[in-house]
């Protein structure tokens, strides 16, 4: 009984730290997440692969102006309801990139982020319920704060995800990647 | 106390793992759970549409679980119900000398490309603005012409999607609301849907063939217009006509509905629907305004509503037992969407 405690104390205190995480504010009060990386590469290798990474992923992000080091670039990331040990959709958070390069060292910062609920059709698939996004900064009344709450949280647990996995498409050199080795056994000798 | 403290370790790194990822399952899992409370003005069970069947009392809807997985291109969902509304009064059942699988869908699709996909199974139908579940409608009772119409269609379509604005189906299906066809996969169907403007998103369907009256087609129009933030408008009509002029109905339901604050929003359903001449019978023909409010926090939505039909051949009954023009209900629902 005395450990079952614990280990739900445990439980509990990584799940509040965890929930600490927030958006921080631009100079608008717009909610921003922001980063800027020192020691990357060069900056014409930074452009090319933040480019290769927007045309990866080009069904949920679209290029809307670029220069020789920067562009700016519109997304859509779909935030999940988790129920027990799964899952479902409960909305998409569009957002606003921009990435600008120098010699060794990027920013990014990820804005404008605006919430479309889905909802179930009668086929069970989760479908947006409205074109009208609503700013992820609103206050939210009583009734609805709850839920706004996991909301905004789910949008921050998914740009995070999306700004590790943007550095890492940024840190690394496709055309020196290394093919994996393969181990090969021989049974002729032994 | 060393085996104590990995359990310990382990479950924590395991608990700042899903903390810290977006918590996406393979598995998608949700379903409702819906209740309410009618009163009929006359204490009879008056009005004749779907569900929200039982006076004075405080009655069960339906538990509604739905579970879907994609691999690829393939794609699954299986969607079971259990209550009232669950099951007699919208699928076949044992209570109704149906087979009692609790099945409101259970189709398998594939994405052959981005635009062009298939789907075999039973489904719910894409005829008609109202659907079964309670979490799909703004009113919590149902119109004539849901009532009237298919629930499901059991088959085959092929969807193709020209642009994000229009998309064509066509598919071969069972008759209306049976697991297994009786008289052969007999009907076929079709959908246009134009998305003239955002917000707006028209809906033109037929479906020709077996249904539960005989043979028939039906001709639906289903179209909602997010206007402004604040105000809804959509608007349902719909003609179905039986072979050899044996009978059928048409009708028409506007559905205007205005956010009146964050949480709450107010609806109408203004309706009228006639059933058709058959030779020297004429068909009887009702209207029925409905005045209902959404008020929302998280999944619960609290649905309260009022509804006034009249029929002037008078097939209500008043409080007294009497033939009547007109009934009226008020209801109270809670329909938890997880």
């Amino acid at each position: 009984m005395k450990y079952r405690l614990i280990l739900l104390l445990a439980f509990f205190s990584f799940k509040l730290s965890a929930q600490q995480k927030q958006f921080s504010s631009d100079d608008n009060g717009k909610f921003v997440y922001y980063e800027v990386v020192e020691k990357a590469a060069a900056r014409d290798s930074l452009v090319l692969r933040a480019n290769n990474f927007i045309d990866l992923y080009k069904k949920t992000i679209k290029k809307q102006s670029a220069t020789d080091t920067s562009f700016i670039a519109n997304g859509v990331m779909v935030i999940d309801k988790t129920i027990l040990v799964a899952s479902h959709p409960s909305g998409e958070v569009k957002y606003t990139l921009t990435f600008e390069a120098r010699d060794k060292k990027y920013r990014f910062w990820l804005t404008d982020f605006e919430y479309i609920p889905y909802g179930r059709d009668r086929y069970s698939n989760y479908v947006p319920t409205t074109k009208i996004a609503t700013p992820l900064e609103k206050t939210p009344g009583k009734l609805s704060a709850g839920a706004w709450k996991d909301v905004v949280e789910a949008a921050y647990n998914k740009t995070e995800k999306f700004a590790e996995n943007f550095k890492k498409a940024l840190a690394t050199n496709q055309n020196e990647k290394k093919p994996k080795k393969i181990n090969t056994i021989s049974t002729k000798k032994w | 106390m060393k085996k104590f403290l990995t359990a310990i370790f382990s479950i924590a790194s395991t608990t700042c793992a899903l903390a810290q990822e977006a918590s996406t399952s393979p598995l998608e899992f949700s379903g409702s759970v819906d209740t309410y409370y009618k009163y009929d003005f006359a204490k009879k069970s008056n009005i004749p549409t779907s569900f929200v069947s039982d006076h004075n009392s405080v009655s069960l809807g339906m538990i509604d679980l739905a579970l879907k997985k994609k691999t690829g291109k393939a794609s699954f969902v299986g969607e079971i119900s259990f209550g009232p509304r669950g099951q007699t009064q919208s699928i076949p059942d044992a209570a109704n000398g149906g087979s009692s699988f609790h099945i409101q869908n259970l189709y398998i699709n594939y994405d052959f490309s981005d635009k062009f996909s298939m789907t075999a199974g039973y489904m719910g139908t894409f005829i008609g603005y109202e659907v079964i579940s309670p979490v799909g409608n703004f009113n919590y009772s149902t119109s004539y012409l849901f009532t009237n119409g298919p629930f499901q269609n059991a088959g085959i379509k092929a969807t193709y999607k020209f642009s994000d604005k229009v998309s064509l189906m066509a598919g071969l299906f069972n008759d209306w609301n049976l697991y297994s066809a009786t008289r052969g996969v007999s009907s076929i169907g079709g959908q246009l849907m134009i998305s003239p403007v955002e917000g707006w998103t028209a809906y033109l369907n037929v479906l020709s063939g077996a249904d539960p009256y005989g043979y028939g087609t039906i001709e639906d129009l289903t179209t909602s217009y997010q206007i402004t933030k604040a105000f809804k408008l959509g608007l349902n009509a719909a003609n179905y006509d039986m072979a050899d002029d044996a009978g059928g109905y048409a009708g028409v339901a506007l559905y205007p509905q205005v956010a009146v604050a964050e949480a709450v929003t107010l609806g109408l359903r203004g309706e009228y629907f006639k059933y058709k001449d058959v030779g020297a019978v004429k068909g009887t023909s009702y209207t029925g305004v409905t005045l209902t409010a959404n008020i929302k926090s998280g999944g619960l939505t609290f649905i309260p509503e009022v509804r006034l039909d009249h029929n002037g051949d008078k097939p209500f009954l008043n409080k007294t037992g009497g033939a009547a023009p007109n009934a009226g209900q008020f209801s109270l629902a809670a329909v938890y969407a997880f």
